[in-house]
């Protein structure tokens, strides 16, 4: 819980805008983005827009095989194509300087910046190419002769937890006791045994999901400069702070040696978190060249070689009251995490605090481990963990409320958290709409209605619920420094603002919100409000894009750092005027004191004044914003682990084709508190865009690979997500109250809101076919397999058949984590 | 690799340029002519990001070579505004945020301009056909498709006019 830190912020609390004269830039909440011009007219500029004059490229050289030994690398013939330049291997970067992510435990940095000895995926990075053109860099990477030596490839997560299992990382001590944990993370809480025991309704179920990709439309990529001494990079990155970090650890040099700009990013989603070999190769080549140094990747490279979501498998167990109360859990959650850690470690923990809300649940007894296997990394990605967990918990709620005979909205109703209630492990919510949420939607959809469409008529309509951190203070990515937002302001008299935000915008529209929250407690117009965007250089600290923490926590760091410039320039005001800073407004361009028109004057006079009896100081203020939590969150897995919470629901109507098992999903309804919408124009295009990625997750979207690890369909044209066509009329309803700690009284919205997509849209298949299916994806493929053997056989449970006998033989914990 | 001589239109304006042979359309337009906002997303033909209008319909400019254009008129999304005033499809796209990262929105503007040429007056379903071909990963493509509408309402009151 973020508290008022002193005095000081007091104050600076004291001179904000009354939140009822909120003119949210004088349109309502639909103001239009600041760079949407830009993007209309294709000015805005991208990582691989940024042209500088004598760039020469960079191609990576990538592993065939899913796990082996390099025995030698050859540049003999890639070296006779015309125009290249140079060449780098592992052995070019300093030893030991490993990147990712050593949140609780330091070995889990571990992701060389090219592979020295041991390739552990297919698309691992090995050596890197210079040349003067990207087609000769693409040709000589194709020359480059890699020799390898095989090894046995682990692609099933329990597989690469036996005992006896060929090591990914740690090698064993002695046959028999390999460790391929990355991480585990046990949470309890209560007395989950007794409530076990003295339940009336006991369960254990299975459930699992897919690997999927972010699929950002714009590709990774990086270009870099070397200058003077430091290096200069253009970036495809959601937190150009903590690549920054990365990136000097990965070269061996001193962070005030490395700047690195975000320039316009296309779509992130989680994707573009961690630091990868294209972003140092170019640098390096920098460096030796003297050229700027360019590396997009292209498609498949992108599939293959940046960053998944975390299958997961599931054994679910729950106890309940008669009257459906949910008395107990007892959860075992298996995340592949694939060859490497980095953003990828933070799903762990997630997967069992997201199984811990949105329904009050007072006793639990949950693990989960996440195994290397020689599947591409996995990392985070949007609804970190919360998609997958909340697909097989809302799932599971609905068989539950069919078991009792109580309807699934009441079920979820009896459960659902309330405001100020405080979880079993720490989480302390606060402002809380999740009842309204699911009303919402089950008015929209007309849920009391729900048997107009009879079980296995091919029509039926599901719900789910969830809830998600709003601004979480853990990094993903962790480094040395803090894990806050900054912001500073500075007030010019020429009648304008600068806001230096290091918020990392990324298509979600947060430099805009930053403008406008500078615009309404100034009286400035948006176009008055000038963002400089996140640039190490020129912007202060943030650390990224993610976990729901830029609107709630950026968008308090610029709050605040508005709010102490105006506090300065009131002070002044008040002092010459002989009234207090809090009397004074500012609207439209004026400082005033309301009802005095002698007391009356411009913005840009305001400043000037100020200015003058400050020795030509300017007007600027500083902000900042963090979540005050336990930084040993990871390791004690007790604590709150946000400032906010926000809430969802879902309702879906589908239309499944019982012939050929194809999915039609004819409606959706979302039910969000996000807190006051600071543009609604913005949520809805954020619970939009969630709609999407949820329905491809349910329905479309599978990384397939070949028993040797290798991906089967890295392309667009093979992996599918929803087009224009597939996707239906979206019905947004805000059911928000203001939240007293969120910025204008906002929450997040768009992250959180990607997690009740799936389980809605799954319950409501699960009623059209009768069947309840417990794996994702529900392609029409395997809906049909599930509908032809039910009719030969009466089956109606499918996905997850071989979990039971899995989670039966899992080996124990290892020792040295031992609990 | 050979290279010849082009001579074609671009946004406007004849042009004569010396291209490789097997050179990209999308690769030519950034690397040669610096026109960056066609943007390069698959390089295969499936997400539309590259998208462009050879003499007026919509094609994906990675899957075709630049001496193609030989004889013919291109026009790429810095074509689009002219005279300094936005085209209705690119005020609406504004207007109704019908754009998040910005990535796919040149490629789906030309697409959009492309089949109103076609079609001034789509229904909801012909404009979800008509952008089928380019990925958004952002939006959920409902307030693309709202602009769209709502931009050819206001291209056909000023055809009226």
């Amino acid at each position: 819980m973020a508290q008022t830190r002193n005095e000081y912020w007091s104050e600076i609390r004291s001179v904000y805008k009354d939140p009822k004269d909120y003119v949210l830039a004088g349109r309502g909440n639909a103001y239009v983005r600041i760079d949407a011009e830009a993007k209309v007219t294709g000015t805005a500029v991208y990582t691989d827009d940024v042209y500088l004059p004598e760039t020469w490229y960079c191609k990576l050289v990538h592993s065939p095989y899913a796990h082996a030994l390099i025995k030698s690398i050859d540049f003999t013939e890639a070296e006779k194509v015309p125009g290249v330049k140079g060449f780098l291997t592992g052995a070019d970067f300093p030893e030991g300087h490993n990147l990712g992510n050593p949140e609780a435990f330091k070995e889990l940095a571990d992701k060389e910046p090219l592979c020295r000895r041991k390739v552990r995926m297919v698309g691992d990075e090995v050596a890197a190419v210079c040349a003067t053109t990207e087609e000769a860099a693409e040709e000589a990477a194709r020359l480059v002769k890699v020799e390898y030596e095989p090894l046995p490839v682990l692609l099933d997560p329990f597989d690469a937890m036996a005992l006896d299992a060929e090591p990914i990382h740690y090698p064993a001590d002695q046959p028999g006791t390999a460790n391929n944990l990355s991480i585990f993370t046990v949470m309890k809480a209560g007395d989950p045994d007794k409530a076990f025991e003295e339940a009336y309704y006991t369960d254990k179920s299975y459930y699992k999901t897919q690997e999927m990709v972010h699929a950002a439309i714009e590709p990774h990529g990086a270009i870099a400069k070397y200058e003077n001494g430091e290096y200069t990079i253009w970036s495809t990155t959601q937190g150009a702070y903590v690549s920054r970090y990365w990136v000097a650890w990965g070269l061996g040099v001193p962070e005030s040696q490395v700047r690195l700009i975000k320039p316009m990013v296309g779509g992130g989603f989680g994707g573009k978190l961690d630091v990868f070999a294209h972003e140092l190769c170019p640098c390096k080549f920098a460096e030796r060249t003297g050229h700027p140094v360019k590396c997009i990747l292209k498609r498949d490279e992108v599939f293959k070689c940046t960053r998944t979501r975390h299958p997961i498998s599931f054994q679910i167990e729950s106890a309940f009251s008669k009257d459906g109360k949910l008395l107990a859990k007892r959860c075992r959650h298996i995340l592949d995490g694939g060859a490497y850690g980095g953003s990828g470690i933070a799903a762990n923990t997630l997967s069992l605090i997201c199984a811990t809300f949105p329904y009050k649940v007072e006793n639990i007894d949950m693990i989960a481990r996440r195994p290397y296997t020689n599947h591409p990394a996995s990392g985070a990605m949007r609804g970190y963990s919360a998609c997958q967990v909340h697909f097989a918990h809302e799932i599971h709620m609905d068989e539950v409320a069919n078991h009792l005979g109580i309807d699934p909205l009441e079920l979820r109703h009896k459960n659902e958290i309330t405001p100020y209630y405080t979880g079993p492990t720490g989480l302390e919510f606060t402002s809380c709409r999740f009842k309204e949420c699911m009303d919402a939607c089950a008015e929209a959809i007309d849920w009391k209605n729900r048997w107009r469409y009879p079980k296995g008529s091919g029509q039926a309509i599901g719900m789910s619920g969830s809830g998600f951190m709003s601004g979480t203070g853990f990094p993903v990515l962790v480094t040395p420094h803090y894990c806050s937002s900054t912001t500073i302001v500075r007030l010019n008299r020429e009648g304008y603002a600068v806001v230096y935000t290091g918020a990392n915008d990324i298509g979600q529209g947060c430099d805009t919100v930053m403008a406008m929250i500078v615009a309404e407690e100034l009286g400035l117009n948006m176009d008055e409000v000038k963002v400089v965007q996140s640039d190490t250089t020129t912007t202060p600290w943030d650390a990224g894009s993610f976990g729901s923490r830029v609107t709630f926590l950026g968008g308090n760091a610029c709050h605040h750092a508005v709010g102490d410039a105006k506090l300065k320039l009131l002070k002044h005001w008040a002092e010459e005027w002989g009234c207090k800073p809090t009397d004074i407004k500012m609207a439209d361009h004026r400082v005033f004191l309301p009802g005095d028109a002698e007391k009356n004057i411009s913005y840009n006079e305001a400043c000037y004044g100020y200015e003058e009896k400050n020795f030509g100081r300017c007007v600027a203020g500083v902000g900042a914003y963090n979540h005050e939590g336990d930084k040993d969150v990871y390791v004690k897995n007790v604590g709150n682990y946000a400032t906010a919470y926000s809430f969802s629901a879902s309702a879906a109507k589908v239309t499944v084709d019982m012939e050929t098992g194809a999915v039609t999903l004819d409606d959706f309804i979302f039910g969000h508190d996000c807190g006051r919408p600071l543009n609604i124009r913005a949520v809805e295009g954020q619970i939009e865009g969630s709609v999407l990625l949820g329905f491809g997750f349910t329905c479309y979207e599978e990384c397939v690979y070949d028993k040797d690890g290798r991906h089967l369909n890295p392309s667009f044209r093979d992996y599918r997500f929803p087009t224009a066509l597939d996707m239906p009329n979206i019905t947004t309803k805000v059911c928000s109250e203001y939240d007293e700690e969120g910025p204008l009284g906002a929450k997040e919205a768009g992250e959180g809101s990607t997690a009740p997509v799936g389980s809605a849209i799954g319950n409501a298949i699960n009623y059209a076919t009768g069947l309840v299916i417990k794996e994702l994806p529900i392609t029409p493929e395997r809906l049909w397999k599930a509908l032809r053997e039910h009719e030969r056989t009466g089956k109606t449970e499918f996905g997850g058949e071989d979990l039971p006998e899995k989670f039966a033989n899992m080996p124990p914990l290892p020792k040295r984590y031992n609990v | 690799m050979a290279k010849r001589v082009i001579s074609f239109k671009l946004n406007g304006v004849d042009r004569d340029e010396l291209v490789l042979d097997n050179m990209t359309m999308v690769d030519f337009l950034r690397k040669q002519m610096h026109l960056t906002g066609t943007k390069r997303g698959c390089e295969e033909g499936e997400c539309g990001a590259c998208t462009i209008l050879l003499d007026g319909k919509a094609v994906t400019s990675c899957t075709m070579l630049a001496v193609e254009a030989d004889g013919h008129e291109i026009v790429t999304i810095e074509g689009v505004r002219k005279d300094g005033v936005l085209h209705p499809i690119q005020k609406e796209f504004i207007d109704k945020w019908a754009l998040q990262c910005g990535f796919c929105t040149p490629g789906m503007i030309m697409s959009a301009i492309s089949l109103l040429n076609e079609n001034p007056n789509p229904t909801e379903h012909e404009i979800r056909d008509g952008i089928a071909g380019n990925l958004c990963r952002c939006t959920g493509y409902v307030k693309i498709v709202e602009a769209i509408a709502s931009a050819a309402k206001i291209m056909a009151k000023e055809v009226a006019k």
